[in-house]
């Protein structure tokens, strides 16, 4: 709610300011970034400036305002060229007709599942810059050095911790997100998907055989002490930094919180159920192109020739580490064991869906976890009737 | 004499430059054909300056900046708001039908088996200019003014006239939005476009609207679509994104009442929003009261030191306690519980438990809400009359009887009217229950996603951003003006019912 206010601040202020200088221009670029992005971007910007002569400007804000103002600026005309964001938004803007497909010139270039990620209907949306994806941390202080390849090892584990009155695992709870590998694992799936990669929105697999048997797991470990229950991101983070639990399932956002606290950690990818990996969401982000630009070949050329180079790549990643989607920066990036460890983990994982309705189906899937933590109520009852209401919402809005 | 021009010559330049900002702005509103607000701006413009022209006015002038926000604050966004819960606007219809239509007659497909056609750039001195495209299987095509030649075997020299040089890669990338304005026709159903900066490649422009019929043709497979309820669809029934806005009348109202999914829970959702609102003043108050009496009794020592830290959770951002507040009553890792625990060996589930989790609410809104209450009295408190304790005493009145009868009823005269408007605040208290529980726990077996502690406002924020479409303004506004509906009926027979309002009148 506060984000629409934010849009209509945001319409107010471009009718009052009514000024041209925030509006994409033919033979200028507007570039939308956030602050993590924004030192490299103004700095390449300068660079193409003085090369080609061609005024790059470069504006600062918080990365989820990024999709709400496009969605609100855009379409009066006074929208940027190309802005920066997440393959999960890609639903919501294409359908809202706000996006363009990107030439991209070499795709040999890009990893693989970034590149998919960020493909709606067949067309490519974007130049992936990093990909994300969550797995294992583990504490080597706690465990050693070899990490469990499956549960039934890492239950093991953890009769031991508790015996020493500390947790094995911790996960943010109640968060589909990160519970989709247990899920995943022996057959669940959000949105069935045909040959052509479209998403059938009322065949949710959440709840089949496959899905039931991972969330019996998820609940088992919960019962047997050997997870903690009902963790925020805040609790499980400081149980992990305090060495009061020995695993920790989360993302690659986690590694600076983790380092600071002087863990001696390792990242490796989910376990096993039943001899199955689970399969987590892979997220991406890159740059996208706004279907209101006036410069749609020369914005495609910047991006092409300017931003999925090495350098540009490599100064994104020194900037703010993540794991990086552009294969020629890969080698050097991969040095770093944090980084490997994400790649290979979203080397087994699955696109999250970006369609509209998964917002329909982030609540209720919540609601059936948070159910199930809270013991009142069975994985089996808890998930099937959160995908009945998933279905019965999306064919409400059909 | 003299004071007064200077004073016209003040107001008089005061209005000039106002009316040259007005005129600023109108050409831009002008411009960007957003008529509604451009007719209100000058309505306004003008009513500002018959206020100062004529005499008549004089009393109005100093109305006039507040019914200028009111008008801009409240009144325009309610008429928005009517306007949205009329329409289809939400995630795939948030363009208009032109903007569409615009965005479908420029797509264009590229033909993936054509292959690129490198070029070059010749310029003249008058910028006119001449392309020399190399074609996939070799042949040499000359570009110019929107036609091509087959110059095959022919030499550079002699198919360039003289005065064209070759542009620069540098200056073809810095033109290149001029550049790709140019398209040839390529054998009727062909258009040759830039592609990058080395190269153009074969298009098909993919659909054309006839406005005449108002349909949409697919020029690739030769399909028809007809504009439907916001997009436009095929006869087969699939629907082309993006869709457009249209007005749907009460389409959305319709959805809200007709639908057992929604209906469903609104008895109950409505039933604790009124418990909560009450139960948030109610608490927020007494307990403001008490501590309001406490300081006011002058034989308290350090008074200002305890005043100042009572009003410290109002300081702090509701945003931040709201998290903490989350953190203390977590059921194993919470110090609320660790504490009792240790003092009476039980546990809590403050979150999970339904009940437990309204309590949790009431006692957060109440340590971010007393604060203002204990302000609220204060203040009213130093206004009463000391002289009337002194005649309660003479009475014989006990400080029960002195608080019940003189205290509080002239208290209430200045403070009722804004335990109202906390009622109103509390009935709409949106990011104290998201903050906190988001609404949940969730309700085991429910077919709707509204939770156990979710009050209206937060109802509808599901209803709107947890759509199955994505997001959906027009139903949210539909919600957001029967919750105007409901707060703006309670409150005005709060209003009557205390006559409020009167009193304060009388009073002042």
């Amino acid at each position: 709610m506060m984000k629409r206010l934010s849009g209509l601040v945001v319409v107010l202020t471009v009718l009052l300011a009514a000024s041209s200088a925030l509006a994409s221009v033919p033979g200028e670029l507007l570039i939308w970034v956030d602050s993590e992005r924004f030192p490299v971007m103004q700095e390449v910007g300068a660079q193409f400036e003085e090369e080609y002569g061609i005024p790059v400007r470069v504006q600062e804000m918080p990365f989820g305002d990024i999709r709400d103002n496009l969605g609100v600026v855009a379409p009066t005309g006074e929208g940027p060229d190309i802005i920066i964001g997440a393959h999960d938004w890609l639903g919501q803007l294409v359908t809202d007709g706000l996006l363009m497909e990107i030439d991209i010139a070499d795709e040999s270039l890009f990893l693989e599942s970034s590149l998919d990620a960020f493909t709606w209907e067949g067309k490519r949306y974007a130049i992936p810059y990093a990909i994300e994806a969550i797995g294992l941390f583990y504490n080597k202080a706690l465990v050693g050095e070899t990490p469990p390849d499956s549960f039934e090892e890492l239950i093991t584990i953890g009769e031991k911790l508790k015996e020493q009155g500390k947790y094995a695992l911790v996960m943010p709870q109640p968060d589909p997100y990160h519970t989709y590998p247990f899920f995943s694992a022996l057959g669940g799936y959000v949105f069935a998907e045909d040959e052509d990669g479209v998403l059938d929105p009322l065949n949710v697999g959440l709840a089949n055989e496959g899905a039931v048997k991972g969330f019996k797991l998820f609940e088992r470990l919960l019962d047997e002490g050997i997870m903690a229950r009902a963790t925020a991101y805040d609790t499980m983070m400081s149980l992990f930094q305090n060495g009061d639990a020995a695993f920790m399932i989360t993302g690659p956002w986690a590694f600076g919180d983790v380092r600071s606290a002087g863990v001696d950690y390792g990242f490796t990818r989910v376990p096993s159920i039943e001899g199955q990996y689970g399969r987590p969401f892979v997220g991406a982000q890159g740059f996208m192109l706004s279907a209101f630009t006036e410069n749609e070949v020369l914005a495609n050329i910047f991006l092409n020739e300017f931003i999925a180079t090495k350098d540009t790549m490599l100064a994104i990643y020194e900037q703010d580490p993540r794991p990086t989607a552009f294969l020629p920066a890969a080698e050097i990036i991969n040095e770093d064991p944090d980084m490997r460890g994400v790649t290979e983990a979203a080397e087994y994982g699955v696109p999250m869906p970006a369609i509209p309705a998964m917002n329909a189906v982030w609540t209720a899937w919540s609601d059936a976890l948070e159910l199930v933590i809270n013991g009142q109520s069975t994985p089996e009852e808890a998930i099937k009737d959160a995908v009945e209401q998933i279905v019965a919402t999306i064919k409400e809005s059909m | 004499m003299r004071g007064l021009s200077v004073k016209r010559l003040f107001y008089g330049l005061g209005l000039a430059i106002l009316n040259v900002a007005v005129i600023w702005c109108a050409i831009y509103l002008w411009g960007v054909q957003s008529y509604g607000l451009l007719a209100l701006l000058l309505l306004g413009a003008l009513a500002l300056n018959a206020l100062f022209i004529f005499p008549g006015g004089y009393p109005y002038r100093y109305l006039a900046p507040a019914a200028v926000f009111m008008i801009l604050l409240v009144i325009y966004p309610i008429v928005y708001t009517v306007y949205v819960a009329l329409t289809n606007y939400g995630t795939g219809n948030i363009l208009t039908k032109e903007q569409v239509i615009q965005q479908f007659e420029n797509r264009y497909v590229l033909d993936p088996d054509a292959g690129n056609y490198t070029f070059r750039v010749y310029e003249n001195a008058h910028s006119d200019r001449i392309f020399l495209f190399t074609a996939p299987d070799g042949r040499l095509l000359l570009g110019r003014s929107g036609e091509l030649e087959d110059v095959t075997g022919r030499d550079e020299a002699d198919v360039i006239p003289p005065g064209y040089s070759e542009l620069e890669r540098r200056d073809v990338i810095r033109l290149s939005t001029e550049l790709s304005a140019l398209t040839f026709e390529y054998e009727e159903e062909y258009q040759l476009r830039m592609r990058s900066a080395s190269a153009f490649a074969l298009y098909i422009k993919q659909y054309s609207y006839d406005a005449g019929r108002d349909e949409l043709v697919d020029l690739i497979s030769g399909v028809v679509y007809k504009p439907v309820n916001g997009a436009f669809e095929a006869p087969d029934g699939t629907r082309l994104t993006p869709g457009f806005r249209i007005v749907v009348g009460l389409r959305n109202f319709q959805r809200l009442f007709g639908n057992p999914q929604i209906t469903g829970p609104f008895v109950r959702v409505f039933l604790w929003t009124i418990t909560w609102a009450l139960l948030s003043v109610g608490t927020t108050f007494a307990v403001g009261l008490f501590l309001a009496l406490l300081l006011n009794d002058p034989h308290l020592r350090f008074r200002r030191l305890y005043r100042s830290l009572l009003i410290l959770p109002y300081a702090v951002p509701a945003f931040i306690s709201a998290l903490i507040w989350q953190g203390l009553y977590h059921t194993e890792f919470g110090v609320i519980n660790r504490a009792l625990e240790f003092l009476f060996d039980t546990r809590v589930p403050w979150l999970q438990d339904p009940f437990y989790a309204k309590v949790a609410l009431v006692i957060l809104n109440l340590w971010l809400g007393f604060p203002y209450m204990m302000i609220v009295c204060l203040g009213a408190l130093q206004s009463i009359n000391s002289e009337m304790y002194e005649a309660a005493l003479v009475d014989g009145a006990t400080t029960w009887q002195q608080f019940r009868y003189v205290t509080l009823p002239l208290l209430m005269v200045s403070v009722a009217p804004l335990l109202v408007s906390s009622f109103s605040f509390n009935f709409n208290n949106f990011s104290v229950i998201y903050l906190l529980t988001r609404g949940r726990p969730p309700i085991p077996g429910a077919q709707t996603p509204a939770g156990h502690t979710d009050i209206l406002i937060s109802y509808t924020y599901r209803l709107a951003f947890e759509s199955g479409r994505g997001v959906d303004y027009g139903l949210a506004s539909a919600v957001t003006l029967i919750i105007f509906l409901i707060t703006g009926t309670i409150t005005f027979i709060n209003f009557r019912f205390t006559g409020a309002l009167e009193d304060v009148r009388e009073n002042v």
